[in-house]
């Protein structure tokens, strides 16, 4: 049983840490919970914290609270535990697989990778070509994300807030294209746009939206202000080098 | 056009590997970026901006939830990088410039359009989840 309660909870925490909604994190834990023989089945879901009730047929009932302290995008983590718990209330799993699973997809957290920045400054390409800027604005931006990426992964190693690493990858892009374009023939604003969105907090923006309007209130809230925070940051980054460049 | 959809299509799949996505949903995630980028480009001539990313981010949203059952994978996984390309970047970079040009007249009405285009995302995303989670709840009480 106490093994059981163990990996309900982790499930649940790696579904939190990797950025789900409430309502999938709690309809894992009652799924898990129920596939693992337990008749009452309470989760309760935040940002921050998950708290776990889980009643046994013997009437002891197992109450555990797991403290989210920080927190990364990971889609794949996210979609990989929902097969896993489905797998595993269609009886497919084992408890001790599951277990084997679930503790690697902890220990893997958010891999980064070479491939995942350069890549993802291809996204920076392309905003800046959203707003009409021209396919050599587009590299320029892209080889800039690239690297603001590169540098916001590195500062992630250390205990440097989210609100700061969002503020110096902008204050690090935006320094970066107005040398440039003293040199080439680029719009400097189209080319910063671009470079900083690779910093978007879309999986923020994504799960308030939706934890917002299916009653979520407490995570819609904080998951929006965290979203707004990581804006202003970098709009601020921006227009610090804007101001000191003299415009 | 061809050369907006590939956009849109780098956009969304790009930002799918940002945020990790599973590298086998990749080109179903930009296919629904590319989607809703083209569409909106093709309504907002007709309805403004605003409604050009709203009846883009609706069927985003719904794309998603469709390809989410049939793929088995969670929604976000096609909705974050398919409603990317609908980000009110642009306008916001713009507030924050002309805040900055002590320009607050302008300033504000930018702020304002900037919060109607996240309106118009959040808007699409809202109704496409709450239709399907009818749907779903629907299909459990018959059940």
């Amino acid at each position: 049983m106490e093994q059981l309660v163990g990996l309900v909870l982790l499930a649940g925490e790696l579904l939190l840490t990797c950025g789900a909604e409430m309502y999938r994190v709690e309809e894992t834990i009652e799924r898990m919970g129920r596939a693992a023989g337990f008749v009452q089945v309470e989760g309760f879901a935040t940002p921050t914290g998950l708290f776990i009730s889980l009643h046994a047929p013997n009437g002891r009932v197992y109450t555990r609270v797991r403290r989210i302290r920080q927190y990364h995008n990971n889609l794949s983590t996210i979609a990989e535990v929902n097969s896993l718990s489905r797998a595993f209330s269609e009886g497919s799993m084992t408890v001790d697989e599951m277990k084997l699973e679930l503790e690697r997809l902890r220990e893997d957290g958010a891999p980064e990778s070479l491939t995942r920045q350069l890549v993802g400054g291809g996204g920076a390409m392309a905003f800046t070509m959203i707003f009409g800027g021209n396919w050599f604005e587009g590299l320029i931006a892209g080889i800039t994300g690239a690297m603001v990426l590169i540098l916001v992964s590195w500062l992630g190693r250390y205990p440097v807030p989210r609100v700061l690493q969002a503020a110096i990858g902008a204050i690090f892009a935006a320094t970066l294209v107005m040398h440039i374009a003293d040199v080439l023939p680029i719009h400097r604003d189209l080319t910063t746009l671009g470079a900083v969105m690779v910093m978007t907090p879309g999986v923020a923006m994504t799960t308030a939206i939706r934890d917002l309007f299916s009653g979520e209130l407490l995570s819609g809230l904080s998951r929006s202000a965290d979203a707004l925070a990581v804006f202003v940051a970098i709009a601020t980054g921006v227009a610090v080098v804007i101001s000191l460049g003299g415009r | 056009m061809l050369v907006q959809a590939l956009i849109g299509f780098m956009g969304a799949i790009t930002f799918a590997v940002i945020y990790r996505a599973p590298t086998r949903q990749l080109p179903y995630a930009g296919m629904v970026g590319a989607l809703g980028w083209i569409i909106c480009l093709t309504t907002r001539e007709r309805w403004g901006e605003i409604g050009g990313v709203f009846v883009a981010a609706t069927a985003v949203a719904f794309c998603s939830e469709i390809l989410a059952r049939r793929r088995r994978q969670p929604v976000l996984v096609f909705l974050i990088p398919g409603v990317i390309p609908l980000v009110p970047g642009g306008p916001a970079y713009l507030t924050m410039l002309s805040f900055l040009q002590n320009d607050y007249a302008e300033a504000l009405v930018l702020l304002v359009s900037t919060g109607l285009l996240a309106g118009a995302v959040a808007a699409g995303i809202i109704i496409a989840s709450s239709v399907s989670r009818m749907y779903s709840r629907a299909k459990y009480v018959r059940r």
